[in-house]
């Protein structure tokens, strides 16, 4: 499947769980943000995920939970640290944590969840 | 019929309250699965009544307390049935025994089998709902959340638990369409509550403004009209259906 069939397929899955127009739904869109993505939505989008790609999808592999409530002192004042921001690389290496450690305050994690990055981890794990 | 086309799964559906809601969805038209914990020869006897007057009916054996149990069970209605649109989370017991004197395990029998069992089936239905969004959800309680009778901890705090469960879940499935409700029953006319009527039903009755002890078909109707596709705008509500018991009138 090439990345264009992928996108494809993703967007069309988001269109169906959020909601949204296919023309909101680019690369860049963020899921919070841009298409009013709620915590719920976010296990809707793995099953449609799964039953669309025919693949299983385990909990957090997609969508890591708890990223800034765990006592790892992964975060420290409201912002991650320098560990927090490797754990992140570690555990979403489909996201593009480089961009979200120039402003890694805790808020912004959630601008990590792309419609790029769920392409890119299903890029990976089709291969 | 009004349930036509509708697929159902009610736990504790061989005897008492489930079994009138088992037979009332079927009369209705929906196709009902029940699951039982250990009375075979009533589920088997419940099948052929329900088959004899041309309904469609699954009855399956499994422990409410055990997630693997309640996966299983909402796994077969879906591949049986296609889909599942109306679960309702009606098997309970009582082992009502002042908190001093209670053994652990009848702590943990009450709480397993009545709060957990909401969970294991509530989360074994989230993806098959949320799929298809659409969902009808309704839980048993009692009035027992809400009195505090003697005895009776463990049973009040688990349908108390199950209320405040309703009522989250109702919240985080709402967008879906899927509606979350709770039923609280009064005094029914079941075998749970032999003992307590044998012991005491003209006091009981003397509390009821109706002046009746419900009868399982009170429940039921309840239950249908949170299960009716109808009734999408009400959710993480609790239907009392007690005669008037709790309102506290002289």
């Amino acid at each position: 499947m090439t990345r264009d069939e992928i996108f494809e397929k993703v967007q069309q899955t988001l269109v169906d769980a959020l909601g949204v127009d296919d023309d909101e739904v680019t690369p860049e869109a963020t899921l919070s943000g841009d298409l009013g993505a709620e915590s719920i939505d976010y296990l809707d989008i793995v099953f449609r995920l799964e039953k669309n790609f025919g693949i299983k999808i385990p909990r957090g592999e997609l969508f890591p939970e708890n990223l800034s409530t765990g006592d790892g002192g992964f975060v420290k004042d409201g912002v991650v640290t320098p560990e927090g921001v490797a754990e992140l690389k570690k555990r979403m290496p489909h996201a593009d944590v480089d961009s979200f450690a120039a402003d890694p305050k805790v808020e912004n994690i959630q601008e990590l969840f792309t419609v790029n990055m769920i392409v890119k981890f299903l890029e990976k794990k089709l291969s | 019929m009004r349930f036509d086309g509708r697929v159902a799964l009610v736990t504790g559906g061989s005897r008492g309250i489930g079994r009138a809601i088992v037979e009332s969805l079927a009369a209705e038209g929906a196709k009902v699965a029940f699951v039982y914990a250990s009375n075979a020869s009533a589920a088997e006897e419940l099948v052929k009544s329900i088959e004899s007057s041309g309904g469609t009916v699954l009855g399956i054996q499994a422990d409410v307390r055990k997630k693997a149990d309640a996966d299983r069970a909402v796994d077969q209605v879906v591949e049986t049935f296609g889909k599942i649109d109306i679960l309702v989370n009606n098997a309970g017991i009582v082992r009502d025994t002042l908190v001093a004197t209670m053994p652990e395990e009848k702590w943990r029998d009450v709480i397993e089998t009545n709060l957990n069992s909401v969970y294991n089936f509530c989360h074994a239905v989230m993806r098959p709902m949320m799929s298809a969004r659409y969902g009808r959800i309704v839980n048993m309680s009692s009035v027992a959340a809400r009195m505090s009778n003697q005895g009776q901890a463990a049973y009040a705090a688990s349908k108390g638990g199950i209320e405040s469960f309703t009522k989250c879940l109702a919240v985080e499935v709402a967008k879906r369409g899927i509606t979350v409700n709770a039923v609280a029953p009064g005094f029914i006319v079941t075998d749970m509550t032999e003992a307590v009527r044998s012991a005491a039903e003209d006091k009981i009755l003397k509390e009821i403004p109706t002046k009746r002890l419900g009868q399982t078909s009170d429940i039921a109707n309840a239950v249908l009209f949170l299960a009716d596709e109808k009734t999408s705008y009400i959710t993480g509500d609790v239907i009392t259906v007690d005669g008037g018991l709790t309102l506290g009138g002289l």
